[in-house]
């Protein structure tokens, strides 16, 4: 198993999920985190998520403005393009507004059998929780009126364990990259994660499992590279971190949407799974999108001082309002507790034109 | 450079007394601090009549910034922003506020707003609210409580949805108390609820009358009249006033006097004027383009069950149909104004601030066409930040659309 392995599952996960539906299988999609990708594979449906691509957005320009994020556009222009034929499904949870407004627009232009919406709330309260688990209970019971089978507490149990390993096992591999000589590089890990989003959980915990128990026996990095955290939304364009490599930092940390926030927090069994469900989605690590965001800092604050981390990068997309409120801050922060931080703003396709290289690289050399 | 032009008599009586209404609110509002009643900073569609009732002072940046573009100070205030590190692509509302905070200036008497006591805001209009009210509380580092929200896109609104607003209103209530010690009293707020209620089937009323072909108000007129609604929702003032303007409107309708001569087309707007540039409006009413339509009304006159006042009051916020509604609703909505107003077609401003609302404005117009054959435009903007407003491709569009409906008549 190696990290090649992972990366052609990602690269063919369109032809390997046309497979699946030729035999038999139903697929949904989902774009963001927040969505409880455990209730969907309890119904015996593969959940994937929908991710941009490079490509250039043709197609979804005349159904949305040029000042909506290049992911969001370049999501809806895969769709609109047939990449995404296969689904029988989307749920969407409400974080950002794109999101909120992404559904209406992809299923009145591209066909698919079933949609929901999550009207997910912000806060992480007691409160909000109650509401998430009436909104999980419906999504169960709508799940359950479309493959025309009840999902019991113990398949859903059994999913959350599934989804529990894997997570355990994508911290296991994070923190290995937070070693002295880590034997991980941080765009390796990008493709590890990005593979876990189109691969089901049983396939993909033997991967993991098999990578892990080669990687400690494996020769590790010279641990001479700056060692940093990356922060951010969601991005397509693997090349911006390997740039950084290849400049000559570590990325030993993240802050990712595509990344650690997406398995940082376990699911605590509870005798009522749903509620199990709830409890993680109102309340783990945040993203700018809910409130208050204060505890995603300080675990940025956190992680930092853990790995030793020399600076901090991050990288946002155009037009990504709630990261955006937050970078000042971020910064002020980050500047109060001496940690060098380069921000950089992404529509995705930056990275191999080496706008940023110059700008990464006199970082790195201020580090050093 | 400012001309002294000649002050323009206004159309309508009542109109003199809004410039009084808002005089009087933003007189009030520079001398608040010395008359030690607590402040407070709400973003758009939070429960303002909460704050009349427990006698707080509630200020509106988002209508604040409306007024610092008419008066030509936003540009300065959105650079501003941006030399602290906000993004330009921010919603030019917050980019407004923030920089009339840095640099301490303002429309009127030389002065930004009144500095918070408290923030209030709501998500459920768009997320950059709530991000927008955090940075505040950071800023002046005084409490702030967000209203969230669960919401349904295009379905009905569950209970349980219902529930969870209504109950973060009452905690909002126990906030409000906590930090100004002023104390909740359920007959004040009762009576706060009616004319918040009276107030927006008044606005409801009035635009319906422009039903009536050639239409009696203007939007500048309405638009301008959208004052009271918003930030004096639950003051008797508000209820007087638009009693006024109906009287006054209706005279207007039974002597069959129209607001524009020559009417020809009549339109819908969607969504934001842009501030700075109300001229556009006569503009398009040179070419006998008249909007007749708009969502604000449906949006923020929605009425209130005062039996139930915290479950009243939050089936009001959620249940507005500007936020709640997906596209197919929204494309309903739309069709049904088209019948209702006698509709030639849809001006779409789609405003690059405002990601939320604009998102769908495309599939609105395609759908719309496709299922009545009315013809709709879309211009691009920024409502409020002008830096890059081009006068004359606007123009252009809107011609180009003009000429559209003059083949179609
Ligand atoms: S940053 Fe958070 S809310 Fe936004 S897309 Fe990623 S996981 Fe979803
Ligand atoms: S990148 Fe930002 S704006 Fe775009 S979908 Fe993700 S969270 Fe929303």
């Amino acid at each position: 198993m190696t990290i090649m392995d992972f990366q052609e599952k990602y690269k063919n996960r369109h032809e390997i999920a046309k497979q699946w539906k030729k035999d038999g299988k139903k697929i949904f999609g989902y774009f963001c985190g927040y969505v409880p990708e455990e209730l969907i594979g309890a119904a015996g449906i593969i959940p994937v998520r929908i991710l941009g691509s490079l490509d250039k957005v043709s197609l979804a320009d005349s159904h949305i403005q040029s000042f909506i994020c290049a992911f969001g556009r370049s999501c809806l222009d895969q769709g609109l393009k047939g990449t995404y034929d296969y689904l029988d499904g989307i749920v969407v949870s409400k974080t950002c507004d794109i999101m909120r407004n992404m559904l209406g627009i992809w299923s009145r232009n591209i066909e698919v059998p079933f949609t929901f919406y999550i009207g997910a709330p912000s806060k992480r309260t007691e409160a909000a929780r109650t509401c998430l688990i009436e909104e999980f209970k419906l999504l169960r019971s709508k799940l359950e009126e479309f493959t025309g089978k009840s999902i019991d507490d113990n398949s859903i149990n059994q999913s959350i364990e599934s989804y529990n390993q894997s997570r355990k096992l994508l911290k296991e591999l994070y923190e290995l990259r937070a070693e002295d000589n880590p034997p991980l590089s941080g765009s390796d890990f990008y493709h590890i994660v990005k593979a876990g989003f189109v691969t089901p959980k049983k396939e993909y915990n033997e991967m993991l499992l098999e990578l892990k128990s080669k990687l400690t026996s494996s020769e590790s990095s010279d641990g001479k590279g700056v060692r940093l955290l990356i922060s951010g939304s969601t991005f397509e364009d693997v090349n911006i971190l390997k740039m950084i490599e290849d400049s000559g930092g570590t990325v030993v940390s993240d802050d990712l949407c595509v990344g650690s926030r997406y398995f940082w927090d376990l699911i605590e069994p509870a005798s009522d799974p749903i509620r199990a469900l709830a409890d993680r989605y109102q309340m783990r690590v945040t993203c700018p999108c809910k409130h208050p965001s204060d505890e995603r800092l300080e675990r940025i604050l956190d992680e930092v001082k853990k790995h030793r981390v020399q600076g901090v990068i991050s990288i946002v997309q155009k037009f990504c309002d709630t990261h955006l409120f937050e970078y000042p801050y971020m910064r002020d922060l980050l500047q109060e507790n001496d940690m060098p931080f380069l921000y950089l703003e992404t529509e995705d396709r930056l990275g191999e034109e080496g706008q940023f290289k110059t700008r990464v690289q006199a970082f790195l050399e201020m580090l050093r | 450079m400012s001309e002294k032009k000649p002050v323009k008599k206004k159309r309508l009586k009542t109109a003199e007394k809004l410039g009084e209404l808002m005089k009087d609110y933003y007189t009030e509002s520079a001398m608040i601090k010395s008359q030690k009643k607590p402040v407070a900073w709400l973003t758009s569609v939070a429960p303002v009549e909460i704050c009349y009732a427990m006698d707080v002072f509630p200020v509106y940046p988002e209508n604040y910034a409306t007024i610092c573009a008419a008066r030509k100070l936003s540009a300065e205030f959105c650079e501003a922003a941006e030399a602290k590190g906000y993004s330009t692509d921010l919603c030019s509302y917050a980019l407004n506020n923030f920089g009339s905070i840095y640099l301490n200036k303002g429309p009127f008497m030389g002065q930004g707003l009144p500095e918070p006591d408290l923030l209030i805001a709501t998500e459920h209009a768009c997320l950059s609210m709530a991000k927008w009210w955090e940075a505040l509380s950071r800023h002046f580092d005084v409490p702030l409580y967000v209203v969230d929200s669960s919401l349904p896109v295009g379905e009905d609104v569950a209970s349980y949805q219902i529930k969870y607003f209504a109950d973060q209103l009452e905690e909002l209530v126990e906030f409000i108390e906590k930090h100004t010690g002023n104390k909740f009293d359920m007959k004040r707020f009762k009576e706060v609820l009616r004319y918040s209620d009276q107030a927006s089937s008044l606005f409801l009323e009035i635009a319906e009358f422009r039903k009536t072909v050639p239409s009696p108000v203007s939007p500048i007129e309405m638009f301008t009249n959208m004052f009271p609604l918003v930030t004096l929702a639950g003051k008797k003032e508000a209820v007087e006033f638009y009693k006024e303007l109906r009287d006054e409107i209706k005279d207007l309708v039974d002597r069959g006097v129209p607001a524009v001569p020559n009417e020809k087309y009549r339109l819908i707007w969607d969504l934001f004027p842009v501030w700075y540039n109300l001229k556009l409006f006569p503009y398009m009413e040179e070419k006998g383009g008249v909007v007749v339509a708009d969502v604000y009304a449906t949006a923020f006159g929605g009425s209130i069950d005062i039996s139930r006042p915290f479950e009243g009051l939050a089936e009001r916020y959620v249940g507005n149909p500007l936020l709640s509604y997906g596209i197919g609703e929204y494309i309903e909505l739309y069709k049904q104004m088209i019948k209702d107003f006698h509709v030639d077609g849809i001006v779409f401003h789609s405003n690059r601030s405002c990601r939320m609302a604009s998102m769908g404005q495309y599939e609105v117009k395609q759908g719309i066409y496709n299922d009545l054959g009315i013809p709709g435009v879309v211009f691009e903007t920024d409502f409020v930040d002008p830096r890059s407003y081009s006068d004359e491709q606007v123009k252009d569009t809107l011609d180009s659309f003009f000429e559209i409906l003059e083949t179609r008549k």
